[in-house]
């Protein structure tokens, strides 16, 4: 139980000022039940960090929507076995993917979006993992997302994945970092990386959702690029209101 | 216990899609029957009663319900699925939830 509530709003101010590993190494002083999210893409700097940092604290897992490239799976087992780690593999609830898949067939993100498969085939499972730590550290930045509001905190409290009553502490070390810083780590650390990044892959996600992007493009073009990119706005946006 | 709901405006004047969503799963559920109070928030107004409430409470998503019991500290929901298991006792459908956090949280897409 994390009885202690952290207040993530004055701790994001001050983590937001440091490096990727200072916030990994926060995280993992102050949480004992904390797992890294690994999508089996360019997320492994966040192993590679937590590895040199506290190699017995390591904790990791993968969301496998049964949909990934092969050279992803190739890869979590590369990872695996470079850093002696294991990795927790888990999948979504059988149940429900049969249904989907009897109703609307193996490819219905064509046709509809792609929100009801991911929310059954990564959100259902990453749920119920979450459901199992106090924390959890992912590879989430800012420069993913091409609009502007985006904001992903070093810390954040995560409401959505808390357990009833309890409360679940979300680090995106990243989140400050440029696609380019994370690949100079990956190159001067030598750190093993998805063979579709060779491919011109920039973001890696499910098969039938991601292909490789151009030059100039944003990486997010790689991703569901036959819908259109809105942006959700739930936000309250009162800031510039009155002029 | 007293419930408010409060819905945002947006600046082009529409009421926000999720809080058009929300209102009508509530409506169909009955669940509007627990609502004390609908609050506003213009966001092209700032003192409208729900932006106010919302800074005061410092949120930044709609809608959101905030849950007064007494002598306890208010309670803010923005998740509409834990309002209905935590607050109503009522059943949701995991669907549902899957969907609904998943639509509030985009950056999930690249995890
Ligand atoms: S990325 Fe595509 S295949 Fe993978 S879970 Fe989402 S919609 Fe389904």
């Amino acid at each position: 139980m994390a009885e202690n509530r952290l207040n993530t709003v004055d701790l994001d101010s001050e983590l937001s000022q440091k490096s990727p590993e200072e916030i990994i190494e926060y995280a993992l002083d102050t949480f004992d039940n904390i797992a890294i999210s690994f999508s089996g893409a360019e997320d492994v700097v966040l192993i590679d960090m937590a590895h040199k940092i506290n190699p017995d604290k390591v904790q990791v897992f993968s969301l496998d929507t049964g949909r990934l490239h092969a050279e992803t799976y190739r890869f979590i087992e590369k990872v695996r076995e470079h850093y002696g780690i294991e990795i927790d593999v888990v999948f979504p609830d059988s149940n429900a993917v049969n249904q989907l898949v009897r109703e609307k067939g193996l490819f219905s993100f064509y046709k509809d979006d792609h929100k009801e498969c991911c929310s059954i085939r990564k959100i259902g499972p990453l749920r119920r993992k979450l459901l199992t730590v106090d924390a959890w550290i992912t590879g989430q930045r800012r420069d993913q997302s091409p609009g502007t509001r985006t904001s992903i905190p070093a810390i954040q409290d995560d409401k959505a994945f808390a357990r009833p009553d309890d409360s679940l502490t979300k680090f995106n070390p990243l989140a400050n970092w440029s696609s380019q810083q994370v690949w100079e780590y990956i190159r001067s650390n030598n750190v093993p990386y998805n063979e579709l990044h060779d491919q011109g892959y920039v973001s890696i996600g499910c098969e039938p959702c991601t292909r490789p992007t151009g030059p100039g493009q944003h990486e997010r073009e790689g991703r569901w690029w036959w819908e259109e990119a809105t942006q959700k706005e739930c936000g309250l946006h009162a800031v510039n209101i009155k002029q | 216990m007293k419930i408010t709901l409060v819905k945002k405006i947006k600046q082009d004047g529409s009421l926000c899609k999720k809080c058009e969503e929300v209102q009508q799963k509530m409506e169909a559920a009955g669940q509007m029957a627990f609502i004390d109070e609908v609050l506003i928030a213009d966001e092209r107004d700032p003192s409208s009663p729900g932006m106010e409430l919302a800074s005061l409470y410092q949120v930044e998503r709609a809608p959101f319900f905030v849950v007064e019991r007494d002598g306890q500290p208010a309670e803010i929901h923005t998740v509409y699925f834990k309002f209905v298991k935590e607050v109503l006792n009522q059943k949701t459908q995991e669907k549902d939830e899957l969907k609904e956090i998943l639509n509030d949280n985009p950056d999930l897409d690249f995890i």
